[in-house]
């Protein structure tokens, strides 16, 4: 299959993933799978529940290990760097489960996206923070609350917010931290359709202005065709289409692959798709 | 290898009773998802119940036994299953301190009631012994191995065979799921408490004719249970049982070869804790079965009082504690001692309360402040020097106590560092490391001219002042990028990891500062009584620390005050013979406030359930398929595969 970026020759600025194989004991969850996400650019990575998308990210990110394949961002291999260093090579992400600072408030939150990185592993620069830093953490933060309009709850708890509002925190984190590559898994999830339209923009905006690379799980077919550039359309951990998200909606072996069946037989059986 | 035969003997006896204990408590952890801490004080009740019925009230000692065993543990199993069905999904801590609060109630009752000192108890089975080859076997021993693992093997019958062991298994896996296939999940785990709680007593009463009747000793049952199920990684019966029987028979024939090593003597008794604590250590946690339960954020961080009526507060107690030297007399050094726990429990609640960590082990960095200080004034450091290398010394011990909390977290840390709390207390505080064979070491308080820093009045003051200056300090790290780290570390380290922080590094640090502090507090400790002893710095005082500073609100500094209070003041103004309650008071206490903090919190828990229920959760990749653990069909496992 050919990747869109063949042949490109700015493929070493963003997330490169080559060759990715993942197994949980016997089970080949990722298998083979190669895709790149450029910077300045938002690339989807779909299929149906249980493809391996988050399998795929967790790989990317640090939290799985993986069996064979390389990750590179920015040119560096990480495929064997722990979470944290993956961060310093410039790999943010949000969560499919959101995953707060429950008890601190929103700027909080949102400030230990790059104040974490800051810190580091060295125990000094845990405690202290270099002079500069402090002000720095605290512009960083304040934008990125502005750009998200989380502005006007800073200072609440992250803990009680609305659904909406905490994937709009974890992403407004994910952008403080000045990271180049953005992981970002089902960010619209549990948000109503008025709110995705908002992020959707958001996110086209962010990359616009900051060209920065989006990695996105989603499945919301409606964002992905309106946000993504490219889609990698995963299924029993393969790739099966790799295309632009029109070409993706109007693919036999996608349609497939989400119905589960042939087209033929569709009309037989309910159409599981989006559970 | 005829020496040793007998030597087997005892111990397969006494290991196929740790063995039972390990079985219920596997049980009743796998299905409710509450460690029972107070599985050895179900134990303790039950035993001494079984004896009053016998000795006292001559019922027939297979009655006595069946009325404990049916009655007492089935009471047990009914509340505890109360106890944990509110305790649901609340943090390990909570959870950890309920049952703690629990075995401090349980185990300060019966000490009141019958005495906290060994009763030496005739056996109710028969002595007579029959011939093996090479070795003559007690009609008792024989008969507690057979109950033992007649007990067991009709457990793992039972949850291999029978419809509501199949149902237990099930509750594991998804307990709404099996609320659908029309078994009532509440009553399945109350089943499993009730066999649980019969088969702690069961334990308790078999173990008594060999060990006497001690509260504290039949209350620490639930080491070797601890050990025993940790053998069985926390999920296997019969390596369980297999564990219990090892535990035994290794700790039996190295009664017999320590007997010529006088330095070894506390070895053998440790083992169970030496066990547990290589099983834990070894162990990486996603191996270890996961209860379930969901991470919560903390009741600190509550809107801050208005700052005029905080300024009045502090002016009051300001005037307080500069009026009692003057009010109190000779209830000074209460007050003194008091000053020092203060600085205990700051060092404590950075921990527990800022980072979310738990140590059941903070009495024996406190010792090991009290002896380091001790020693360098013995040795001519000048006090103030002397006092900031205790708090040094302890750093690497706290470093030490920091490499579980790097691999486990929950329930397993609790358990890793109770284990080295233990080994402390029973290998190390006699030796000449720390208060030698004396008992105490010698502590002075400081000398300066024209301060009489060394007068009741002096010290009390310049301790006061030490835990002010420690509770400013404590302060700052928590306002500080270390405190904010630790806050979200505590909260989310998945988060916080994978935007760069390192956790090692927080987790180490943040136990070396509570170490340090522990340290100074064991000097200041330690120079208010002008000696450093293992009083009051026991193994069971940690978990009674936990217990107060529990109970004592969620403020790191008003809460350190508070516990200080409750745990050194209150006890000396209740009438003579009250002072026994106090361990009772605050296990009900911590046992009420673990619920309440359950409790409160429960609708943050109701939203991400909410979000986990989303149908795309429920995915198809494969995740950690722990096909390995017969309590979870592979199927389930499944379930939650999202990282």
């Amino acid at each position: 299959m050919k990747h869109w970026l063949d042949g490109g020759g700015h493929d070493l600025d963003g997330l490169v993933v080559e060759d990715l194989t993942v197994r949980f004991g016997g089970v080949l969850a990722v298998d083979g799978l190669s895709l790149a996400s450029p910077l300045g650019m938002i690339t989807g990575l779909i299929g149906p529940n249980g493809a391996g998308k988050s399998t795929t990210f967790g790989a990317c990110s640090g939290f799985v290990r993986p069996a064979k394949g390389r990750i590179r961002c920015g040119g560096l291999d990480v495929t064997h760097l722990p979470p944290s260093q993956r961060a310093h090579a410039g790999i943010g992400r949000t969560f499919q489960r959101i995953e707060l600072f429950d008890s601190l408030s929103v700027i909080e939150n949102v400030a230990l996206g790059l104040e974490a990185r800051l810190a580091g592993s060295s125990p000094l620069t845990a405690v202290l923070s270099r002079r500069g830093q402090g002000s720095a953490v605290a512009a960083a933060a304040r934008e990125a609350l502005t750009r998200c309009g989380l502005s006007g709850i800073a200072q609440e708890r992250a803990g009680v917010l609305s659904t909406g509002q905490r994937r709009l925190v974890e992403f407004a984190r994910a952008l403080a931290g000045g990271f180049r590559m953005l992981l970002l898994d089902e960010p619209s999830s549990g948000l109503d359709g008025n709110e995705v339209g908002h992020f959707g923009d958001l996110l086209r905006d962010v990359v616009r202005s900051d060209g920065l690379g989006v990695l996105i799980v989603e499945h919301d077919m409606s964002l992905i065709a309106e946000i993504c550039d490219h889609v990698y359309v995963l299924d029993y951990g393969r790739l099966i289409f790799s295309g632009t998200p029109g070409e993706a909606l109007t693919s036999d072996v996608v349609r497939a692959a989400y119905l589960g069946t042939s087209p033929v037989e569709l009309s037989a059986t309910p159409a599981p798709v989006g559970r | 290898m005829r020496n040793f035969l007998p030597f087997i003997v005892v111990g397969v006896t006494a290991g196929s009773v740790y063995g039972l204990a390990g079985l219920g408590l596997v049980l009743t952890y796998r299905t409710s998802g509450v460690f029972n801490f107070a599985h050895g004080a179900l134990a303790t009740a039950g035993s001494y119940v079984f004896y009053d019925l016998w000795t006292r009230y001559h019922i027939p000692w297979p009655l006595a036994a069946a009325i404990c065993v049916l009655g007492l543990g089935g009471l047990f199993g009914v509340g505890l299953e109360r106890l944990s069905r509110r305790l649901a999904g609340a943090p390990a801590v909570v959870t950890v301190v309920a049952t703690i609060g629990l075995l401090l109630g349980i185990e300060g009752t019966v000490a009141v009631h019958y005495g906290a000192e060994t009763q030496l108890v005739k056996g109710f089975l028969p002595t007579s012994t029959f011939r093996l080859p090479g070795v003559n076997v007690g009609w008792d021993q024989a008969i507690v191995v057979l109950a033992g693992v007649a007990a067991s093997a009709g457990l793992a019958l039972m949850l291999a065979r029978t419809r509501i062991g199949t149902a237990m298994r099930g509750v594991v896996d998804d307990p709404s799921l099996l609320e659908i296939t029309g078994f009532d999940a509440t009553a399945v785990r109350r089943a499993a408490w009730i066999l649980g709680g019969g088969v702690a007593v069961l334990s308790g009463i078999l173990i008594a004719p060999t060990i006497g009747l001690n509260p504290l000793l039949l209350s620490y049952l639930v080491v070797q249970a601890f050990a025993a199920a940790a053998v069985g990684r926390f999920r296997s019966l019969p390596a369980t049982f297999g564990g219990g029987l090892l535990i035994g028979v290794v700790a039996a024939l190295g009664q017999k070869f320590t007997s010529n090593f006088p330095v070894l003597l506390g070895l053998p008794a440790s083992l169970p804790f030496l066990v547990l604590a290589v099983v834990l250590l070894g162990s990486r946690q996603a191996t270890l079965p996961r209860a379930g339960m969901v991470r919560r954020p903390r009741l600190d961080r509550l809107t801050p009082l208005p700052a005029v009526p905080t300024a009045v507060l502090g002016a009051l107690g300001l005037v307080v504690v500069l009026a009692i030297p003057s009010v109190m007399g000779a209830r000074l050094p209460v007050y003194t001692s008091a000053a020092a726990y203060v600085i205990v429990f700051l060092s404590l609640g950075f921990l527990v309360k800022t980072a979310g960590q738990v140590s059941l082990c903070h009495a024996a960095l406190v010792a090991v402040g009290a002896v380091a200080f001790s020693r360098l004034a013995a040795a001519g450091v000048p006090w103030p020097v002397a006092l900031l290398c205790a708090g040094l010394v302890t750093v690497p011990v706290g470093a030490l106590v920091s490499l579980p909390a790097i691999r486990l977290s929950g329930v397993y840390l609790a358990l890793a560092t109770f284990a080295f709390g233990l080994l402390m207390e029973n290998l190390v505080y006699r030796t000449f490391l720390m208060f030698g064979s004396e008992g105490h070491r010698l502590a002075p308080r400081p000398d300066l001219p024209g301060l009489a820093l060394s007068s009741d009045r002096g010290y009390y003051f310049l301790a006061v002042a030490i835990a002010g200056a420690v509770a400013v300090a404590i302060g700052l790290l928590q306002r500080s990028r270390l405190g904010r780290l630790l806050a979200a570390l505590a909260d989310s380290p998945t988060a916080l990891v994978s935007f760069g922080a390192s956790a090692t590094t927080l987790l180490v640090l943040v136990f070396c500062c509570s170490a340090f502090f522990a340290g100074v507090a064991g000097g200041v400790l330690a120079a208010g009584n002008h000696a450093a002893g293992p009083a009051g710095l026991g193994s069971l005082q940690s978990l009674l620390w936990i217990a107060v500073l529990a109970i004592s609100g969620n403020r790191l500094t008003s809460s350190a005050i508070v516990a200080a209070v409750l745990l050194a003041v209150v006890p000396s103004y209740l009438p003579e013979g009250w002072q026994n309650f106090q361990p009772v008071a605050f296990g009900v206490v911590a046992v009420v406030a673990a619920l309440l903090a359950a409790k409160e919190t429960d609708w943050v828990a109701a939203v991400k359930a909410d979000l986990s229920r989303s149908p795309r959760r429920h995915s198809r990749s494969p995740g950690r398929a722990r096909v390995t653990d017969p309590w979870r069909s592979p199927v389930a496992s499944r379930q939650e595969a999202a990282p």
